[in-house]
């Protein structure tokens, strides 16, 4: 207990620091996001991010609820646009293009940046249809075949092939809550997107579910970048290779998982990830 | 005492009960320092009860016995000359003529007999009053003061009154039910009766309408025919000329208001979208005939079309235009009842608001607007208002939507309008056709409802 008081006496940045400490740039970068403001109406959600997400790399959003990680995870690919009164401003780019301007089509941008959500929302149609739906709308397939390729693949690349392989044809909607979610990833990864957003996957999810998404994530790191929202500190710790910490808005730290986890330079990382608030 | 001085009496007597019962209970909590199991006010409205209860209910058989007791006893005065082999209708004047000599109200000679009973009948009704005044009187007493005796601390006030409240909601449930079930046997039974004279596959399957009978025994006439195929066409060709205006109209609508319009757009326009279902059938009545009707047919006159001046066409479009609001209502409640994750889920997979609308939101909320189209069917097949004032009579078997049709619903209401024998076919066939709707209605009626249960089920 002495040590743990003394380490966070030490601490260079103390509560009021509300600069971002850490690395928050990267090598390789997919995203680059500079000045990144959200406000809702009136209230200013998310101030000033600055963080690259590398490539095919697994980046965990983390922080008490409320925190602003989602809201922030949605201007990635432009989901706030469908909430009214929400307004992002700042420099986000991917691949060097700017994709958060008033005359960038969201369309082709969302089928490049896939996003799976906090609890899972298959659409009311069949396994098959919820899978195929992506595809068909951006016209990837040229024939049925081709299109049953598509979802085939995509179902084995979530995981889920070998338990609906037979029933292709059930509604999505009678799967458990733990194959629903990974169903909602198939649907993701069949349009073939670079970056796939996840809003928290797991909390609506048991244990052994949860395990499955988490293995998942890891083996879908080697062809996409992946940016995690998560509540859980171990899941973070388990499936990221970097770590962001938000609290009430700001951008605290972000550095290597395994730094952030064992050796946080801020003092309110450091009380988060050894639990004293959140 | 008359009875609504009674009344209000008993009612003056058990709220007095109460306010005296609630504060005694209060009181006693506090003097004997025990814990009341009931809060006061339960002790005040089951004293309140018992005292209401046991004088309403003589009052009640009162008004339900008193007149037949009153006027046997004035009858038993009369002659027996003049009561031998009369009709019912006949005593029934009898009965007339005292009643009103009684109240001083008759004009004319009168009769001594006559007299005689009604000064009877002053005198019962005098002695009913003082009886029923001195026994509701007793019973609301003797209910308050054996409530009163029963009050301490331990007593269940509570359960108590909850019972009695329970056993009226279920007479309340019970009068809506009973009422349904005497309506559907009465409808019943005159059909039955009315199968006796007109062979029920005739009524069925016929395929002529004419349901002239002759009224005297002398008169020259034919007998009818009672043939319901050109009255269910007529009713479908117009329902369906009715949907075919409503459901593309109130869907999209629904889909403009949920989907795209501003919040403050749609506060607006729901409402004044929702007042056409509360203007007058008999408005839209005049409208379709004054209006539509003479405007389509000087149309077709134009292109060559000859449109009868009383169409289904111009029923049909008018009754269209009544039902929009029960599709758009129904279907703006369902699409809006679809989860933002659906369409969250879509727009993140790049879908545009279009495709979103048409792919993910319609399909989800698909039975809950059928279900919203099949009450509106069933609706516009059991209008009446402005079919009988734009569709004509002419009981033509047709599918063409430009002729005069007639309908199930206008049918009932010529064939009951004006003086009518109760027991000609022609009359009992408005309860046969009756029927028939009741059937269509009702089956259109379960279909929607069960479809719609299904879909609620699906996302709860």
């Amino acid at each position: 207990m002495t040590t743990l008081e003394n380490s966070t006496r030490e601490k260079p940045f103390h509560r009021e620091h509300r600069s971002t400490v850490g690395t928050f740039t990267s090598d390789n970068p997919r995203i680059v996001c500079r000045s990144v403001d959200v406000y809702y109406g009136e209230k200013h959600a998310v101030q000033n991010i600055n963080i690259d997400v590398g490539r095919h790399q697994v980046i965990a959003l983390i922080g008490p609820s409320g925190c602003g990680k989602s809201t922030f995870l949605r201007c990635l690919n432009r989901m706030n646009d469908t909430i009214p009164d929400c307004r992002v401003t700042g420099d986000i780019s991917m691949d060097g293009i700017a994709i958060n301007g008033p005359d960038v089509d969201v369309v082709p941008l969302r089928a490049q940046v896939g996003m799976v959500f906090q609890k899972p929302n298959p659409f009311p149609k069949s396994i098959f249809e919820n899978v195929a739906y992506g595809p068909r709308i951006h016209g990837l397939a040229t024939n049925p075949s081709d299109l049953e390729g598509i979802v085939e693949n995509s179902l084995r690349r979530a995981g889920l092939w070998e338990e609906v392989k037979d029933r292709l044809a059930q509604p999505g909607t009678g799967l458990s809550g733990g194959q629903q979610q990974r169903l909602c990833i198939a649907r993701t990864i069949a349009v073939n997107p670079e970056v796939i957003l996840m809003d928290e996957p797991c909390s609506a999810l048991d244990p052994i579910a949860t395990a499955k998404i988490e293995q998942l994530i890891d083996e879908l790191r080697t062809l996409y970048t992946i940016v995690i929202v998560t509540h859980s500190m171990q899941q973070a710790a388990r499936v990221s290779q970097r770590t962001a910490f938000f609290h009430l808005g700001h951008l605290i730290e972000v550095g290597e998982t395994a730094q952030v986890f064992t050796n946080p330079q801020h003092q309110l990382t450091e009380e988060y990830i050894t639990g004293r608030f959140g | 005492m008359e009875k609504s001085t009674l009344f209000l009496l008993i009612l003056l007597a058990s709220t007095l009960a109460y306010l005296r019962n609630t504060w005694r209970a209060r009181t006693l909590a506090e003097t004997s320092g025990q814990k009341l199991h009931s809060l006061p006010g339960f002790y005040g409205y089951y004293t309140a009860l018992w005292c209401a209860l046991p004088g309403l209910l003589l009052l009640l058989l009162w008004l339900l016995g008193e007149g037949s007791l009153l006027t046997t006893g004035a009858l038993a005065r009369l002659p027996q000359s003049l009561l031998d082999g009369a009709a019912p209708e006949q005593i029934q004047l009898l009965v007339n003529d005292i009643k009103s000599v009684a109240q001083g109200s008759f004009e004319g000679q009168i009769d001594p007999a006559i007299q005689v009973a009604a000064d009877r009948f002053s005198e019962l009704t005098l002695w009913s009053r003082i009886l029923l005044t001195v026994l509701s009187m007793t019973a609301s007493l003797s209910g308050l003061l054996f409530a009163q005796s029963r009050i301490n601390t331990d007593f269940r006030a509570r359960n108590q009154v909850e019972t009695v409240v329970r056993i009226f909601l279920i007479g309340c449930a019970l009068t809506a039910i009973f009422t349904t079930i005497g309506i559907v046997l009465s409808v019943l039974i005159e059909s039955i009766r009315f199968f006796n004279m007109v062979p029920i596959t005739d009524f069925l399957f016929g395929l002529k309408w004419s349901p002239q009978i002759a009224m005297r025994a002398d008169q020259a006439g034919s007998s009818g025919a009672f043939g319901v195929i050109p009255l269910l066409t007529g009713t479908l060709l117009i329902s369906m000329v009715a949907l075919l205006v409503a459901v593309p109209i109130g869907l999209l609508a629904a889909i403009y208001l949920s989907e795209y319009a501003s919040p403050n757009f749609r506060a607006i326009a729901k409402p004044l979208i929702e007042i056409l279902a509360g203007i007058p059938t008999v408005v839209y009545g005049f409208f379709a005939a004054l209006v539509v009707a003479p405007f389509l047919r000087n149309m077709g006159a134009e292109i060559g079309l000859e449109i009868s001046s009383e169409s289904a066409l111009a029923a049909g479009l008018v009754m269209g235009i009544m039902i929009i609001p029960f599709v758009s209502s129904l279907s703006d409640d369902f699409i809006n009842a679809v989860p933002q994750s659906l369409r969250d889920g879509a727009y993140a997979l790049g879908a545009t608001q279009s495709e979103t609308i048409r792919q993910v939101v319609i399909p989800a909320a698909l039975p809950g607007i059928v279900g919203g189209i099949l009450l509106a069917a069933s609706r516009a097949i059991g209008e009446t208002m402005i079919v009988v004032m734009a569709a004509g009579l002419s009981a033509n078997l047709t599918l063409n939507p430009l002729a005069a049709v007639t309908t199930v619903t206008t049918q009932i209401v010529t064939l009951l309008v004006g003086d009518q024998e109760f027991d000609s076919p022609k009359t009992l066939a408005a309860f046969a056709l009756g029927l028939i709707l009741f059937i269509l209605t009702l089956c259109l009626n379960i279909m929607a409802l069960r479809i719609v249960r299904k879909y609620r089920e699906q996302y709860e």
